[in-house]
């Protein structure tokens, strides 16, 4: 028969004691902390796991910031070549007008200073910064694309053919500079520039085939100018779609991370319950080791 | 007559045995709560009658018996060592853990930062200031791991002082069991009562155990012989050998020797066998892993950085001190000096034209690139793999803890079960002593009124 002793109660009274307190102080943290995981040794896994989420979740952040600040970039790219666009519409229909005998010299006079004024606007939308970046100069992004010369004419494209692309997500990259001598000259003897300059003095001289060969090289500008703004449309609706996306990853992210970290507090505050019942009864059960014994009937 | 008082005689042999019962159940209950000790039991023997017309001559005291199993105590003794391990290991994790810090917000949050940092400087690769950021964020991932280090090394070095006080205590265990051999031995020699040496005998080499596994032989003057590893002496008899303790640089971390031996590789369980673990194996493993990290994170940048152009259009630097090899790689992080003074020699583009971007962007795509375990993993995920480690081998030392623990207790249960005081026995001891005494006085009672009638009849 095995003896019961007063030692052996008393350790195991205290064992449960210390165990039950235990449990119900983590359940207690769990509920007044919201997170399941305290430290990695509660589930190793969750945590190497909740690692991987951390770092998946830092880069989804930082593909949204790109992509917002290329959007912004865009936006503005979008915007000048609109300009581009529409002066070289213009530049178009102020040639057109200058065509055969009827324009009188006067009005040939003001179609020159006409083409003079949107070669200067092209020069400044051509220049357009964002935060001192030189959106047109390719790579050459601090260097100013086009400089003019002491007469009042345009210098040659100071940019190169390179262009800078950002990373708006996993092997997805969206450029933010453009060739600008991609976009003013393309195969053309001469560029947008040189071309208004032509076309300036033949409107002046009344030279009705080299104002129709200067309309024929605006157009060919026009038409890469266009282009470009589909392009960069494209960029922009892939932006926007991606951003769609990124939210819906970080969200996804974020839900796997909290099932990884957090406590499911319906849950946890159950689990507390049940842990605190627990170390209620191990207390009364050590509280009972002064139950009657034979001692008590001693007198 | 002489039947008479020879009645009397034997009467009070019988109440001073019984006087003695209740001595005994009163040590015992007095010990209730001392831990180590065994119950006594009183043997009593009935004394043969000396001729024809005598009965017997009453009850003697044969002697005292401490109730022990001596099988119980071995098993116990080979039961704590394990227990007490793991508890020292669970106890000297947790602070590696704690050093590791929360997933998100260490190491695995200063990479990412670095990496974002490059990101940044790939949107505009001619900013000073993205360029100062991938400069500080660099700074502070390399600080990162360099106190990361210096966290793991300060456990080691908590571990290392917590072995010091265990071999202290160790001697001064192993010294007490040798003082307690002489006293049992001079106890045995001259017959004295030797129950309560013995158990704490019983109670020292428990401690002992706890700290480190020790093989026990029983000597023949009633002591015991003490060795730990293979087979080195901690107490021979009257001897104690102590286990010194030497620290050995540059770490200054102890080694162990007993008679000049190093035995630092022999103690494989206890406490100490824990601690020695958790110092030379476990966390050294830690920073082995941080350091591999470390080395590819400084190889795979420097790689790409020396391959780019700065904003000077200057073939790129080393960004970090290129590491002389895998060991000692974290503790040695550190951005390179040149590229620290002046951020115009980070280098992100693949040309000397310092508008381009290429390099800062394959920089900042090194987050995704699996530059480590043979191309198996990116360096979040080897961090990961780090804290999984850590959480591992606490948590698989807690658990085994419990396991071992409830063993001890089931092995101490049997051994109180054996030797424990139980009150409810103790107070029917009390019960039957009391009333035996009783018995015996009444007998002593009546016996003198027979007397006394003997007596009255003579004087008539």
């Amino acid at each position: 028969m095995t003896r019961i002793s007063f030692q052996t109660e008393f350790r195991h009274a205290l064992a449960d004691i210390e165990r039950t307190a235990l449990d119900l102080m983590r359940r207690q943290r769990e509920v007044s902390s919201g997170r399941r995981l305290q430290a990695p040794s509660d589930d190793p896994t969750a945590a190497a796991a909740a690692v991987t989420e951390h770092g998946a979740l830092a880069a989804l952040d930082r593909y949204e910031q790109a992509g917002s600040s290329v959007e912004a970039r865009l936006r503005l790219v979008d915007t000048v070549l609109s300009d581009i666009i529409e002066q070289l519409t213009h530049a178009q229909a102020v040639a057109t007008g200058a065509l055969g005998d009827t324009p009188t010299q006067a009005q040939r006079e003001a179609a020159a200073m006409e083409l003079a004024a949107i070669r200067d606007a092209l020069f400044a939308d051509l220049n357009t910064s964002f935060r001192g970046v030189y959106v047109f100069a390719g790579t050459a992004s601090t260097t100013a694309p086009f400089v003019r010369n002491a007469d009042g004419t345009v210098g040659a494209y100071q940019g190169n053919a390179s262009t800078i692309a950002v990373d708006i997500d996993r092997g997805r990259a969206v450029r933010v500079t453009f060739d600008g001598g991609a976009l003013v000259q393309g195969s053309d003897p001469q560029d947008v520039f040189g071309i208004l300059e032509t076309l300036r003095a033949d409107v002046l001289a009344g030279n009705t085939p080299a104002i129709e060969q200067g309309i024929a090289a605006l157009k060919r500008v026009f038409d890469r100018a266009v282009q470009l703004q589909s392009e960069v449309g494209a960029d922009q609706k892939a932006l926007e779609i991606g951003a769609v996306r990124l939210t819906t990853e970080k969200l996804a992210a974020r839900k796997r991370l909290s099932t990884l970290e957090d406590a499911n507090m319906a849950e946890a505050i159950s689990a507390m319950n049940r842990a605190e019942t627990a170390y209620s009864a191990a207390l009364g059960a050590a509280a009972r080791l002064t139950r009657p014994s034979l001692m008590d009937y001693l007198r | 007559m002489s039947g008479l008082f020879g009645m009397l005689a034997m009467t009070a042999r019988s109440l001073e045995a019984q006087r003695f019962g209740l001595d005994v159940v009163g040590q015992n209950i007095a010990n209730v709560n001392t831990s180590g000790y065994s119950r006594r039991v009183v043997d009593f023997a009935a004394l043969p009658p000396t001729s024809p017309l005598n009965a017997g001559n009453g009850v003697e005291v044969q002697g005292v018996r401490a109730i022990r199993n001596a099988l119980l105590d071995r098993r116990l003794w080979q039961e704590i060592p394990a227990e007490a391990m793991q508890g020292a290991i669970a106890d000297a994790l947790s602070i590696a853990e704690v050093a590791l810090g929360d997933p998100g917000a260490s190491i695995d949050a200063a990479l990412s930062a670095f990496f974002d940092a490059w990101g940044r400087l790939s949107e505009d690769p001619t900013s000073t200031t993205a360029r100062q950021q991938v400069v500080l964020q660099g700074e502070a991932l390399a600080t990162g791991f360099r106190d990361m280090v210096s966290r793991l090394t300060l456990a080691r070095r908590d571990a290392d002082a917590r072995i010091r006080g265990v071999v202290d205590q160790i001697n001064a265990l192993t010294t007490e069991i040798a003082s307690l051999n002489v006293s049992i031995a001079r106890g045995v020699a001259i017959g004295t009562d030797v129950q309560a040496l013995k158990d704490r005998q019983a109670e020292v080499i428990k401690a002992l155990s706890a700290f480190v596994p020790v093989d026990v032989i029983a000597r023949e003057d009633g002591g015991y012989d003490v060795t730990i590893g293979l087979g080195r002496p901690l107490v021979i008899g009257a001897s104690d050998f102590r286990i010194e303790t030497t620290a050995v640089g540059p770490s200054g971390f102890v080694t162990l020797s007993a008679n000049g031996v190093d035995i630092t590789g022999e103690i494989s369980s206890g406490a100490l066998g824990g601690l020695l673990h958790v110092r030379d194996t476990l966390i050294p493993g830690y920073v082995s892993r941080l350091d591999e990290i470390a080395y590819a994170l400084a190889t795979e940048v420097n790689t790409r950085h020396q391959a780019a152009f700065d904003a000077t259009g200057a073939a790129g630097l080393a960004f970090f001190e290129p590491p002389a090899a895998t060991a000692g790689a974290a503790a040695a992080l550190a951005v390179n000096a040149a590229v620290a003074a002046d951020p115009s020699r980070v280098a992100a583009a693949s040309t000397p034209d310092p508008g381009d971007n290429t390099a800062a962007r394959d920089l900042a795509a090194l987050r995704d690139g699996r530059v480590m375990f043979g191309g198996t993993a990116t360096l979040h995920e080897a961090w990961g793999r780090l804290v999984y480690q850590a959480g591992t081998d606490t948590q698989v030392a807690r658990q085994e803890q419990r396991t071992r623990r409830e063993i001890v207790m089931q092995v101490e249960a049997l051994r109180d079960s054996v030797s424990g005081v139980s009150l409810d026995e103790e107070a029917a001891g009390l019960i039957r002593f009391q009333r035996a005494y009783e018995a015996n006085a009444r007998f002593f009672t009546t016996v003198d009124s027979v007397l006394q009638t003997l007596l009255n009849m003579v004087g008539r």
